[in-house]
């Protein structure tokens, strides 16, 4: 029995060769150097910028929520109904394509039009989608509403599929020998199985829909966003404070509810 | 009967009034060597026939044929006269609701009640949205409890799969596969995850329920003393090929070396007629 080099043993290198372990470290700090160096720093506008940010955190200190509160609350509202809408949408549109995207359901060809379908709804940040929708439809909530069902449907299909793909197929094989059709087959044998995770996943795509709901409305998609960039716009930092202070309240809730809900539906 | 040492007996292999017929059955995946080559044999009516063979010698994959959840290769398989490997989709479903199928890990869906998954097997004749509705026919729902009675488990009704032992669950699955009323039953490997007393009485109920509703069975088992005790006629796979077909008496220590091997029965880990180690009963 070998005990005397026990003390001594390392695991091996993830890379053999010691010369490019070097190289690699010596690339590396050369291009951090670089990359700084690259960086236009300007100090008089870190100047500048640092006492326009003491009046922005002075304003978090006197959050502001009577002024704009009409605005604010329409903002919510508004935003509220687009996540609740976008998310209810994006789910029920999310299972056919997330069941068409599952190789051990589907013929090939129909799992290339659904994974196709789906990676291009992932394609593009929402924010580029809002812009897109925003064009086609004008400023509001109808736009934020759309980019928020396209990324749903994006989110929960790849997951559904990815989920569908990774079922127990013993009950799927059962029902099958037990003759039942295609649909009853997926009634029965596969969406019960998924359906916990995709509940746990549509929770949480609201948390997410909620956020974006307040950054497509940057670029006009409606929801408290545009309310954000009306203030900050007009530097009332204190009603951005309240603002912002809103959106962080709703998020906590929002996971509280989901918490509860996932427990119960689980 | 095929390669059967004194196993001579009248009407063995018969195809008159066979429930099954299944013959030169070949199958093979993909581009591989064949799994099953050229398997020939008859089912009679009410008949209960284990299948044995060492693993990967073929028996699953045979169930697994005649259902057609694996394509065959070649050979005819015919239920009732009826011929499944040329059948197209539709016919294939009515054809599939005849055979009930039992599952070596049960193949239950957890989620589900226990009621539920009994009346999973009747999907093949319930419409899907009655079915999503979970407005099954009324007699279908009255069978589904004198079945659950019949198993054992009477008032496990509500009570959800994942909460079963796994004894419990096989008696959910026999009862999904009789609620089909089938004219034959394919069992795989039914008591594989189970201890040896609940392996008795799971065969207990499958063999009981096989004579009072008269109901052909063809048993795919890894526990020979098991196959002896409940299967009055064996079928055993060598390497894809039917290697025996007879009564389980004729299962002698030439079959056994034949299909699993000298050093399997020497060292009795397939106990022989002569042998104490291992029997059942």
């Amino acid at each position: 029995m070998r005990t005397e080099a026990a003390g001594a043993w390392r695991p091996p290198p993830r890379i053999a060769s010691a010369t490019t372990r070097r190289l690699l470290v010596l690339g590396g700090g050369a291009y951090t150097v670089i990359a700084l160096v690259t960086i236009d720093v300007d100090a008089a506008r870190m100047a500048e910028g640092a006492a326009r940010a003491v009046d922005f955190f002075g304003g978090w200190l006197r959050p502001d929520f009577v002024t704009r509160w009409s605005d604010i609350r329409a903002g919510l509202v508004e935003s509220l109904a687009m996540t609740l809408a976008a998310t209810a949408a994006g789910f029920v549109l999310s299972v056919p394509f997330g069941l068409g995207a599952a190789r051990n359901l589907v013929p090939p060809p129909v799992y290339a039009v659904c994974r196709g379908a789906l990676a291009v709804f992932r394609a593009f940040h929402e924010v580029l989608v809002a812009i897109l929708f925003v064009a086609m439809f004008g400023f509001g909530a109808f736009a934020g509403f759309m980019t928020l069902v396209v990324a749903t449907v994006g989110f929960l299909g790849k997951l559904l599929a990815e989920a569908v793909e990774e079922i127990d197929a013993a009950p799927l094989e059962a029902l099958t020998a037990a003759g039942a059709p295609w649909l009853s087959r997926i009634a029965f044998g596969v969406l019960p199985q998924v359906m916990p995770r995709i509940l746990g996943l549509t929770l949480y795509r609201l948390d997410i829909n909620f956020r974006e709901s307040a950054i497509i409305g940057l670029v006009g998609a409606g929801g408290i966003g545009a309310t954000l960039i009306t203030a900050f716009a007009r530097y009332e930092f204190e009603s951005v404070s309240a603002i912002l202070i809103l959106i962080i309240s709703m998020l906590f809730l929002a996971e509280v509810v989901s918490g509860r809900l996932r427990r119960r539906l689980l | 009967m095929t390669a059967s040492p004194g196993s001579d007996l009248d009407g063995y292999g018969s195809a008159e009034h066979s429930v099954l017929e299944v013959e030169d059955l070949v199958v093979r995946y993909g581009t591989g060597a064949d799994v099953l080559r050229g398997v020939s044999f008859t089912l009679a009516p009410a008949e209960i026939v284990g299948l044995i063979g060492a693993s990967g010698a073929g028996k699953s994959t045979l169930l697994r044929a005649v259902q057609r959840l694996v394509e065959p290769s070649s050979g005819s398989v015919r239920l009732g006269g009826t011929e499944l490997t040329t059948l197209g989709t539709t016919e294939l479903r009515s054809a599939r609701r005849r055979m009930g199928m039992i599952f070596q890990e049960h193949a239950l869906i957890d989620r589900l009640s226990v009621m539920e998954n009994v009346l999973c097997g009747t999907l093949g004749r319930t419409g899907f949205w009655q079915a999503v509705r979970r407005r099954f026919d009324e007699a279908d729902v009255s069978e589904a409890f004198r079945l659950l009675h019949r198993m054992g488990l009477e008032g496990f009704e509500d009570r959800r799969c994942d909460e079963l032992s796994g004894g419990q669950k096989q008696r959910v699955g026999i009862a999904r596969a009789l609620i089909q009323n089938p004219d034959l039953l394919l069992v795989d490997e039914p008591t594989a995850s189970l201890d040896p007393a609940a392996s008795v009485r799971i065969m207990t109920l499958i063999s009981d329920v096989c004579r009072e509703s008269g109901l052909a069975a063809l048993i795919n088992l890894h526990d020979v003393p098991l196959a002896r005790r409940f299967c009055p006629r064996i079928l055993a796979l060598h390497e894809g090929r039917l290697a025996f077909d007879g009564p389980s008496l004729d299962l002698t220590d030439d079959v056994l070396t034949a299909v699993y091997g000298e050093e399997a029965v020497e060292s009795h880990v397939v106990p022989t007629p002569g042998s104490e180690v291992g029997r059942a009963d």
